[in-house]
């Protein structure tokens, strides 16, 4: 068998989408060793041989962040591409991963849908589609609040590598509370009151010096 | 005067820009002041994720490109049209390049809407949105729905509200033509 995983983010290498399928590939190379690729859509000089790459792989998955409710515009670019793909004779079984900075798996729903109609127009076998809400920030969490969820990723490689199928309950789990759940509303507001909601972006903010502008309305 | 901003989403010269043109004439010179905007003349780089506009040149894109001419459009205008034609069952990745460019017309700052993670306003009032299409002949309905809820979405996200979504190719288009 032969997996390409396709990175959508406009961050490439950079990204969050790369750290989680990276632990995917752990779990999946401890079954299947080297039979895999990867390939960035970032790197749009390459959308050719992408679209190749598509084609002969048995097993494409697709990965990228919700970006204004849907797939960020270079992950369209390369779906326009793939228009004859559906007359071909042997095609892929595609899977999507959708990460959004966005706590709620919700979110992420209305692109996922669209993920579906996708598989059927290309006349693909759909894998399914792995939601992960809350990822902005795993680059500087502490380890100890992102191992369960690189857990969760290698758990899902490995299981694919198996069965070449995303486990309902490890997707389940990564989707769990649909919206936010009371407790963590609960804590949302307490941090609201206490000024400790804006952290990350004051932070950001502060260190750019640009925290006075932080409200600025160019275009009016 | 309402202002209507049209954002062309058409990657190449076709029929759909004449049927646009016309379909525009339903707002009378009067009361309207239509704009629109072929996306495909302009130069808008792709957002690169790298969340400047909201931490380093607050409510700009870090990166000078036609952007900004997008921007500065919507959120003086009273009603913005996404105009696209349909190709594997979603508007032009042209038109959801600009899309992706409009985060700057949001605060970083979140609030809770229905029980859900929002960012908050950065300007007093955002336009309404809407949405017209022209369907291919691998459209079908289905696609349509997925289209109108996600444009219902980014409505949500851009504290508006989707009042529209027509197809290009229906009467009420016939009609102008007609006339």
């Amino acid at each position: 068998m032969k997996l390409t995983i396709i990175n959508g983010s406009p961050r490439g290498k950079g990204s969050n989408t790369k750290i989680l399928m990276e632990h995917f590939l752990k779990g999946y190379t401890s079954i299947c060793m080297t039979d895999f690729n990867v390939s960035y859509l970032i790197h749009a000089k390459d959308l050719e041989q992408q679209v190749q790459l598509f084609k002969n792989s048995e097993y494409v998955i697709l990965a990228f962040p919700l970006y204004t409710d849907a797939m960020p515009a270079i992950v369209m670019n390369f779906i326009e591409e793939l228009e004859g793909i559906a007359n071909l004779d042997v095609k892929p079984a595609i899977g999507f991963v959708v990460q959004s900075g966005f706590p709620e798996p919700y979110q992420s729903r209305f692109v996922e849908r669209y993920l579906v109609k996708l598989s059927k127009r290309l006349n693909c076998e759909y894998l399914g589609t792995v939601i992960k809400g809350g990822v902005e920030g795993i680059q500087i969490m502490p380890e100890s609040w992102t191992k369960k969820l690189f857990q969760s990723f290698f758990e899902l490689g490995e299981h694919f590598g198996k069965t070449k199928e995303f486990h309902p309950d490890i997707i389940a789990k990564l989707a769990k509370n649909e919206k936010l759940s009371s407790s963590r509303l609960f804590v949302f507001n307490l941090m609201q009151k206490l000024g400790l909601a804006n952290f990350y972006w004051n932070k950001k903010l502060k260190d750019n010096k640009a925290f006075e502008r932080r409200f600025d309305r160019p275009y009016v | 005067m309402m202002k209507v901003v049209i954002l062309n989403g058409n990657k190449e010269a076709a029929a759909f820009d004449e049927k646009l043109l016309i379909w525009a004439k339903q707002y009378p010179e009067n009361d309207y002041e239509v704009e629109i905007i072929q996306l495909r003349d302009l130069n808008v780089k792709y957002c690169t994720g790298c969340w400047g506009c909201w931490v380093k040149t607050p409510g700009q894109c870090v990166f000078t490109d036609d952007s900004a001419l997008v921007c500065k459009a919507m959120i003086n205008a009273d009603l913005v049209v996404f105009a696209s034609p349909v190709k594997m069952g979603f508007v032009s990745s042209l038109l959801k390049k600009s899309m992706d460019k409009m985060i700057p017309l949001v605060h970083p700052y979140i609030e809770i809407v229905n029980g859900e993670n929002h960012h908050q306003k950065r300007y007093e009032k955002y336009p309404e949105l809407a949405v017209l299409l022209e369907t291919d002949k691998n459209t079908d309905d289905e696609d349509i729905e997925i289209i109108t809820n996600i444009f219902k979405r980014l409505a949500l996200n851009f504290k508006s509200d989707l009042k529209f979504v027509k197809l290009l190719e229906t009467s009420e288009v016939a009609q102008l033509t007609q006339k």
